[in-house]
């Protein structure tokens, strides 16, 4: 049976035993390479769910974001299901809250890489074939491995079938052990701290502060933001330049020991801002320092939630 | 009317025969969209886009402006400030339109806003028709000709190998003097404009009925569509910052020692402090207060305040969404629901 | 062209500590030029954007009269950043006000009416405006009789205490000032809470009309006694607050449906709120 399938028939099932109030997947989105959240209530409904290469969104944001009351499904890729185990672990959500039903991923495909290829032509249609994506335009058609454009945090992913759920559609997926996710991180590192600076502030300067980097982050569940703070007001709210800096470092650093590189908040920014150098950085540190990665099991006490005589603390000089 | 053309090679000879006497803001390419900035050279101006990825509305209502200074709690220079001789080359109908919308909040019989008026008045507007609108505008539902020169001092069409200028107004035909390198249009030129906009008009195939949409609404406010409408939405500001007509605002000192600036900044009716008393109240406290906000403004309220709907079809909201929330959608499931 | 952002500079003239909480001052501002004074012309219930640089604006109802010359007056609660900024100045300082702003009382509508007036707590500052100015020399005549009910928690908490006195000696109003409490001061005499003490007195409805302010519970429970007393909405009147920002109208956050409460508001009608969706 198809992964598809599967999740309609464990979405039916759950609802109908009434062991969830709903159940938050995909369902067809209205652009090409775009699906988009959907929240079944009924059962008639669960025909709408769908699962495909572009079901690009980090849906346990939305079992903070949203007051639900009553238990919720949730169907979740390997990045989906580290947030929620971030989640419960930070005792945002209970575990038997929330019924996952796991979706092992190969990764979701960069629809902006893809649109790249055909410069400013406009795809008017694509299709999902045996790992392939075949798009349209109105003077073009082409034909991509889905493998060779995938997002840039699927292609580093070393969670991919997720390792926390109530039921699973799907075969594992053998998990890269030969991925070297900080490479590019070791390279930025390389660069002089006035050249790091520079490309930082280059990025930044696109910024227009519509915090969608915060908002569609599951990390971002805070009841008031540091940046909405007004007493005292910690930052401006204009688009001067170390206002902007600030709030991005700060996010960042909120994200530490945290951050499962879903990529949700570079693929949100409409500025296209590389926000996943500074993520990736601060995870590469919390990995070097205190051997932690986030989301992987609900057991392991984050490095920010202990604290052991000979934890790393040069940074504190 | 005058018409004029001009060849493609010359439109950038012409550009920056401009550049020396006003700021001329263009649409260039960055990263993997077009966003109009301020060009130093003609060459950097790229002319082939299809829409630019925000609107150039921030040029008559920047994201953030100081309204006045202050020092040691006294008032001591207030704007509007000398903003210079501006030009907006290449700006697309729907843009110049939502210019228009802007323009009946920030300048009314009730109150005149300096800053908007002073902006709008220094700035020459050069439009641009479109070639080839995507499959996300809809502007013709709007109302709105994607060849229509309606609001422009100036106004291009691409014809292939040159662009044909009509000239609208005084403002525009002083900017035509300034360079000698304009041929008069001739029939084959005319025809070929007549042309180039009936195709762009004809490519706009998405339709949405506005249409009896503000009777609609006027009787929903309390309908359960929005408690499902608003679940996806994350509550960020891309759609209304990015939209060519969302005009909210907030003011805001900020100081350093004794020395300060009154500013305002865009705001977002999708941010929950938006509407947040101190008492802690909120009217408008969850997503589907919020989302019920923004639609209704856009197609009920303004129309009822200003005559016209808040949106231009421009399509920037459904593009950038990320989570693909679609307005083309809302509005139908709003007129067929 | 004029600025409409731009305050204009006015003195603190005095500074008045109203209530036992210490957390509701009424200042008297001077302005500091003529022209702006006669540009400053207004009617009870509007407001006015009262401004301290650094900290920035806040929208409040104008307590003091037309009809009191020389000064305008405010009485302001502590509660964020800007009058928290304001409660920490001084007299002989000057601070910034534009305005005025909004709609007012319907003074078209009322005269030639009996009048209630309505209060509770702290929200009683542009109906004393309205009664200092209805009370005032040759507008008395204007309306019929003045019936004035005013409630606070303690008497602690009543604002403009002297003049509350001075009202109830007068015979051309009919005061009654309550506490929800009393808790052995010498005054007010009356205990009860705004909507009860409004049923015991039962002020005629008829040709009369009705201003109601207060907090959002005395407005729920007073308006059902209202209403019973055969107040229809269109002759009972409120005043509305909001997060406001420009106060002219543009700044987006203040509307309830499509009307902007700082220019089209605050001061509407029962009937008007009928219509207005429940958004405030």
């Amino acid at each position: 049976m198809e992964i598809v399938e599967r999740i309609r028939e464990e979405a039916r099932k759950a609802l109908e035993e009434k062991k969830v109030e709903l159940i938050i997947g995909f369902e067809e989105g209205s652009l090409p390479l775009r699906t988009t959240p959907a929240f079944i209530k009924s059962i008639d409904a669960v025909e709408r769910l769908i699962w495909n290469a572009t079901c690009e969104n980090n849906l346990a944001n939305y079992l903070l974001r949203l007051k639900i009351k009553g238990k919720v499904g949730i169907v979740a890729k390997g990045c989906d299901a580290r947030s929620i185990i971030n989640a419960i672990k930070e005792r945002q959500i209970e575990r038997d809250m929330v019924f996952i039903i796991g979706v092992p991923c190969t990764g979701m495909v960069d629809r902006k890489g893809i649109k790249e290829r055909f410069d400013e032509a406009e795809i008017l249609e694509a299709i999902e074939v045996n790992g392939q994506i075949k798009v349209k335009g109105e003077r073009f058609e082409g034909s991509f491995n889905i493998s060779d454009f995938l997002y840039d945090s699927c292609k580093t992913c070393t969670q991919k079938t997720p390792s926390l759920y109530d039921v699973i559609v799907g075969d594992e997926v053998k998990e890269r052990e030969d991925v070297d996710e900080f490479r590019e991180i070791r390279e930025f590192e390389k660069k002089s701290p006035d050249e790091r600076w520079a490309y930082f502030t280059r990025e930044i300067e696109s910024c227009i502060r519509c915090y969608a980097c915060r908002n569609v982050c599951p990390l971002c569940y805070c009841k008031e933001c540091f940046i909405d703070q007004s007493r005292p007001q910690w930052f401006g709210r204009s688009i001067d330049e170390s206002d902007r800096m600030i709030f991005h470092i700060i996010r960042v650093f909120h994200t530490a020991g945290r951050c499962v590189d879903c990529g949700a908040c570079e693929r949100a920014c409409p500025m296209g801002i590389d926000l996943r150098k500074l993520t990736k950085k601060v995870e590469k540190d919390v990995v070097e320092l205190y051997n932690y990665k986030a989301g992987i099991d609900l057991e392991t006490v984050p490095p920010l939630a202990t604290y052991k005589e000979d934890d790393p603390q040069e940074f504190i000089k | 009317m005058e018409e004029k053309v001009i060849s493609r090679e010359k439109v950038v000879t012409f550009i920056d025969t401009l550049i020396g006497k006003y700021y001329v803001f263009a649409p260039v390419k960055k990263k993997d969209f077009i966003s109009f900035d301020e060009v130093k050279s003609g060459n950097e101006v790229y002319l082939g886009y299809r829409n630019s990825k925000d609107s150039p509305k921030r040029f008559l209502f920047p994201q953030s402006e100081v309204m006045l200074r202050y020092e040691k709690g006294r008032l001591i220079e207030e704007g509007p400030f000398d903003y210079g001789k501006r030009v907006i080359f290449g700006i697309r109908p729907c843009d110049i339109k939502g210019f228009s919308l802007l323009n009946k909040v920030f300048d009314n019989h009730d109150f005149r806003d300096p800053y908007f008026i002073t902006k709008r008045d220094s700035i020459i507007l050069i439009g641009m028709g479109c070639r080839e609108p995507q499959t996300t505008c809809f502007c013709t539902s709007l109302g709105i000709d994607p060849g229509s020169s309606d609001g422009a001092d100036l106004f291009i069409t691409d014809i292939g190998n040159k662009y044909v200028f009509q000239i609208l107004t005084s403002k525009g035909e002083g900017i035509i003097s300034e360079y000698d390198g304009f041929n008069d249009a001739e029939k084959a030129d005319l025809d070929m404009k007549e042309k180039v906009s009936e195709d762009a008009k004809e490519r706009i195939r998405t339709k949405v009925e506005i249409s009896g949409l503000k009777e609609k609404l006027d009787g929903m406010f309390e309908d359960p569509f929005w408690s499902d409408l608003h679940e996806k939405c994350i509550g960020c500001a891309i759609c209304t910052y990015l939209c060519p007509t969302c005009h909210c605002f907030d003011i805001e000192d900020e100081t350093v020692n004794d020395k300060g600036v009154r500013r305002r900044n865009w705001d977002s009716c999708m941010f929950p402090l938006f509407t947040l008393h101190t008492s802690g109240h909120n009217p408008r406290e969850s997503g589907k207060e919020r989302m019920r906000q923004r639609i209704m403004h856009k197609f009920n309220y303004f129309v009822s305040y200003w005559g016209d709907t808040a949106c231009v079809g421009c399509g920037r909201c459904i593009i950038n969404c990320p989570v693909n929330m679609d307005l083309r959608k809302v509005i139908n499931n709003i007129n067929h629901g | 062209m004029q600025n409409p952002y731009k305050p204009y500079p006015v003195r603190i003239r005095r500074i008045i500590i109203e209530n036992d909480t210490r957390d509701l001052k009424t200042f008297e501002l001077v302005f500091l030029n003529k022209e702006d004074e006669e540009c400053f012309r207004y009617t009870p219930g509007q407001f006015a954007e009262l401004s301290v640089y650094g900290a920035g604006e806040s929208p409040i109802g104008i307590a003091s009269s037309p009809t009191e010359k020389g000064f305008i007056k405010f009485t302001v609660k502590k509660m964020g950043v800007v009058t928290t900024a304001l409660h920490n100045m001084e007299e002989g300082q000057v601070i910034g006000i534009r305005g005025p702003y909004g709609n007012w009382y319907p003074f078209h509508l009322m005269e030639g009416k009996d009048i209630v007036v309505i209060g509770g707590g702290f929200a009683f500052t542009t109906l004393r405006s309205a009664i200092v100015y209805m009370l005032h020399g040759e507008n008395r005549k204007r309306f019929g009789k003045i019936t004035c009910i005013y409630g606070a928690r303690n008497a602690g908490e009543l604002i403009y205490k002297p003049e509350l006195k001075e009202w109830e000696e007068r015979s051309d109003i009919d005061m009654y000032v309550t506490v929800d409490k009393l808790n052995g001061d010498p005054w007010p005499a009356r205990e009860g809470f705004v909507p009860a003490v409004t049923k015991e007195i039962a002020p005629s409805s008829e040709n009369s009309i009705c201003l109601v302010c207060g907090p959002q519970i005395m407005i729920k429970f007073t308006i059902p006694v209202l209403t019973e007393l055969g107040f229809p909405p269109d002759r009972i009147i409120n005043s509305l607050e909001m997060r406001m920002k420009c106060g002219i109208g543009k700044c987006g956050r203040c509307n309830i449906g499509n009307r902007y409460v700082c220019k089209d508001g605050p001061i509407f009608s029962l009937a008007q709120l009928n219509e207005m969706p429940d958004e405030y």
